[in-house]
């Protein structure tokens, strides 16, 4: 997977595994910014039922970090406010893989 | 097959752990010399490298796609004692990528073929097999006799069971999972550290990284969605790495119970947890592969097995009477797709019906993936892959538009439409999206599911079909 640099005002998504196939893409630009917090919901709006069956279950890393995504519980993130996708970041949304 | 008896030359045990690289580490004999001299020589790891791996014991659960080049190089690094756990036989479908198999052993259990072949590489090391699965009933008293483990197995209830059973026990775990055209490896519970310690930053577990199993919908098989050989093999390989790197190191020891008032650790006893992810791209000559290092968080206050409350939730007592249910925790909301009767015909009818004439002109859409289209497909099929019905029918439906822009070609007019897929499931969901965006015309037009998909129309009508 060769990534492009986003637009200007884009940042750059990444599918893996399963998440490649619901969306039958490896990647696309989405616009920027975006606060972590909304980053499902855009993507549900895209893609219908993603959520469930792919995100839910799935890591999200910004810039190759590792995110929490605030699910409202646990913000042990070090209480820094909201995290907001900046443009020209690079979003990856991970899926488990357990074949072998 | 018996275990011990390798070592032999080498002083007493190997049995794990405990005795740091110390007083009678006998003198390498000379086949062991000459055997290990050429990794011997990389710095990092001389001789005392060399005989922390003689004296150590690996178990490498899963002699598949991961388990075979992994076992192979630790194997041939000279681990003492490697133990091998699979339940399956060779098959033939598994020697493209599974190479501690060969043509000649199909139908060998799986561990007895790669210890076979494990010999011939090295046959210092004690091999020991496990011809079964592993179990919530068996996993502890396996994992108890293994400095390390590596986890090669190819589903999420025994990742799960596997990962938690490391935590309670301490054992460092080298995981990786790889399917169709990508891989992952995680580095797991290393160094370990006890169940419940959150005092500081410790290694995560495989529940730190994935809280919840993924929906078994959505979970995909080598057996279904394909695998590339080097791409298992590759994360196979880099598994062996990390082992061999964690043994040679002594990161495997566990970290000693402390007493409440001991000082946390200090930061850099953590090594950074990385999630690899390797892609290759069939489809893209420009970027024909990826490596990518993704920093992962530490162990987690929350979490299940691991975490501050942990040793309330996460017992091995517990584990093995059945506690948590891995089978249930992994097979969770199953949205089950069993269409009403007269919206089914099996294959066989169909099959009788189309040859008498008696269902006239139709519309008959595949939905397959279409490299399995491409082995063969019933006379007359439209290949329209389950994933772009769904793309097409999310559009249809985002965009306001009707039925008409659902698939152009392919549905129109007012024939019946039968839908056929690989196994029967996907046919379904197929025949309710295009009732649901109204193909069906408000029921006048007839769509139906064949059931059991082309797995059934090889075994009710034709056996020579070739079903992948």
């Amino acid at each position: 997977m060769s990534t492009p640099k986003p637009p200007k005002g884009y940042f750059n998504i990444l599918y893996f595994a399963s998440a490649g196939s619901f969306t039958s893409k490896n990647v696309e630009a989405l616009p920027a910014p975006l606060p972590l917090s909304k980053l499902f919901a855009t993507l549900e709006e895209r893609y219908k039922g993603i959520k469930e069956s792919v995100l839910d279950n799935s890591l999200v890393t910004i810039n190759l970090t590792y995110v929490d995504l605030p699910e409202g519980e646990e913000d042990d993130a070090s209480g820094e406010g909201p995290v907001i996708i900046q443009e020209g970041d690079e979003v990856a949304i991970i899926p488990p893989v357990s074949s072998g | 097959m018996e275990a011990p008896g390798a070592t032999e030359g080498l002083g007493e045990g190997g049995a794990g752990g405990g005795g740091e690289a110390g007083a009678d580490f006998g003198a390498c004999r000379d086949e062991e010399f000459e055997r290990y001299s050429r990794q011997m020589i990389v710095p990092g790891v001389g001789r005392e490298g060399q005989l922390r791996l003689i004296y150590s014991r690996i178990l490498i659960i899963g002699a598949g796609g991961l388990g075979c080049p992994a076992a192979q190089y630790v194997a041939g690094a000279g681990v003492g004692t490697i133990g091998i756990v699979d339940g399956d036989v060779v098959e033939m479908s598994n020697l493209h990528r599974q190479v501690g198999h060969a043509t000649s052993r199909l139908g060998m259990k799986k561990v007895d073929s790669l210890i076979s072949h494990l010999r011939d590489i090295n046959p210092l090391p004690a091999y020991v097999p496990y011809t079964f699965p592993v179990t919530p009933e068996n996993a502890a008293d396996i994992i108890s006799g293994y400095d390390l483990v590596m986890d090669c197995t190819d589903n999420p209830t025994t990742r799960y069971l596997i990962s938690d059973v490391c935590v309670l026990l301490c054992k460092p775990l080298v995981s990786a999972a790889s399917v169709q055209k990508s891989g992952q490896l995680i580095v797991l519970n290393c160094p370990p550290t006890p169940q419940g310690r959150v005092d500081g930053k410790y290694a995560p577990c495989y529940r730190c990284c994935f809280k919840k199993p993924p929906p078994p919908s959505s979970m995909v098989s080598c057996g279904e969605a394909g695998i590339m050989g080097p791409v298992v093999g590759l994360m196979g390989v880099a598994q062996a790495g990390e082992a061999i790197k964690i043994l040679i190191s002594s990161l495997h020891l566990p970290q000693p119970s402390p007493p409440p008032s001991f000082p946390p650790l200090a930061d850099q006893n953590l090594i950074q947890p990385t999630l690899l992810i390797y892609t290759y791209d069939l489809s893209s000559a420009i970027g024909p592969y990826s490596f990518r290092p993704l920093k992962m968080s530490p162990r987690k206050k929350t979490c299940f097995a691991c975490g501050e409350n942990s040793p309330s939730t996460l017992t091995l007592e517990g584990i093995k009477s059945g506690t948590p249910n891995y089978e249930q925790f992994c097979a969770l909301p199953v949205p089950k797709h069993t269409l009403p009767s007269e919206e089914r015909i099996s294959a066989r009818v169909f099959h009788d019906m189309r040859e008498k004439g008696e269902i006239g002109r139709h519309v008959l859409i595949d939905t397959r993936e279409k490299e399995h289209f491409s082995f063969g497909s019933i006379e007359g099929a439209v290949n329209v892959p389950f994933g772009r019905l769904l793309m097409r029918a999310a559009e249809v439906k985002r965009d306001g538009g009707d039925e008409s822009g659902m698939l152009p070609g392919v549905v129109d007019g007012d024939a019946p439409i039968f839908v056929v897929c690989r196994r029967g499931l996907d046919s379904q969901e197929a025949v309710e999206k295009l009732k649901e965006l109204g193909v069906d015309k408000g029921g006048r037009r007839r769509i139906m599911d064949i059931a059991g998909g082309m797995n059934a129309w090889k075994e009710e009508v034709d056996p020579s079909f070739p079903f992948v």
